[in-house]
């Protein structure tokens, strides 16, 4: 099927997602955010969850990715990281990702929140602490990215 | 309060797909300042979504499942700062955030499953770093430190 396009423009997108966040707000005074859902999941597996609907937003943002791809016709395996793939091997891939996804989850963790929970929802919610915690990991991120773009040569 | 959670899910992941948030591509080119869809599908959630939660608390909408609205505010402290340096590390090495590496992984990309796996050891390892392990996951609702937080950090 190729019933959507692959990008839908950002002034679709973009507002559309600014309701999800203030109808969570409305519904339940609750940020949406991911860093806490998988928080919640591995809580949920313990039996442990103080919020088990996060768990069910987890499994949500998998079902509704699924559900786009295939009306953009985009739904297939395939590594999703080609362009690393091109520099590096497969295991030295697994490797630098792995170690990304620590990183990143280690530091939500400490700030209390990642793009979408600071990003998206604190910065809607106009907390302070969330616009700092935005502005740092956006200025970071751009800086690393530079930095890698440099170090590998242009290549990524 | 399942159900919503499960919709909410469904309809974030689909729009994070529909905009092209869980390729990697299109991240890492918005973080090299070449491609700014990103930014402005940020901006403009926010800018919907902030007059939103502002009349509602101003009118004192009260939610149907927590009683009068009011989304939790924080100080800004120590490790909002240093954990975003930390996380936009990530960030930037796996061009991809959380809930786009979910996203990623249900659009058929496998190796967004080994940067989720990798959030989940870093989530876990930074919970069992401040002491909180065991019995304590229960009430680690990000940023669940003190009530008045709540709102802004998850």
């Amino acid at each position: 099927m190729d019933l959507l396009p692959d990008r839908v423009a950002w002034y679709v997108v973009g507002p559309l997602i600014g309701l999800l966040v203030a109808g969570m707000f409305a519904l339940a005074n609750k940020p949406l955010g991911a860093s806490g859902a998988y928080v919640q999941t591995i809580a949920a597996i313990r039996k442990r969850a103080s919020e088990p609907w996060r768990a069910w937003y987890f499994a949500g943002i998998l079902i509704g990715a699924v559900g786009a791809s295939a009306l953009q016709g985009k739904l297939q395996l395939r590594t999703g990281y080609e362009l690393m793939l091109d520099l590096w091997s497969l295991p030295t891939t697994v490797l630098v990702l792995a170690i990304g996804g620590v990183v990143m989850g280690y530091g939500a963790r400490m700030a209390g929140g990642c793009t979408s929970g600071h990003g998206l929802c604190g910065t809607s919610a106009r907390s302070v602490a969330s616009f700092t915690a935005t502005a740092t990991f956006m200025s970071v991120a751009i800086g690393v990215t530079f930095a890698l773009h440099w170090l590998t040569g242009g290549q990524l | 309060m399942k159900l919503a959670g499960l919709l909410f899910g469904i309809a974030f992941g689909f729009l994070i797909a529909l905009g092209g948030l869980n390729e990697y591509e299109v991240i890492h080119n918005m973080l090299l300042l070449e491609d700014f869809q990103p930014y402005l599908i940020m901006g403009s959630a926010v800018a919907v979504a902030a007059p939103i939660v502002w009349q509602l608390e101003r009118r004192g909408w009260t939610t149907p499942f927590a009683g009068p609205i009011s989304p939790g505010r924080s100080r800004v402290e120590r490790h909002h700062v240093t954990g975003s340096a930390i996380f936009g590390t990530g960030w930037a090495v796996a061009g991809t955030c959380p809930a786009p590496a979910l996203a990623m992984t249900g659009s058929g990309a496998l190796l967004g499953l080994v940067v989720v796996g990798g959030l989940f050891a870093g989530l876990m390892a930074r919970d069992y770093a401040e002491g909180r392990s065991g019995p304590g996951l229960a009430d680690l609702d990000l940023g669940m430190r003190t009530p008045s937080e709540v709102g802004a950090e998850t």
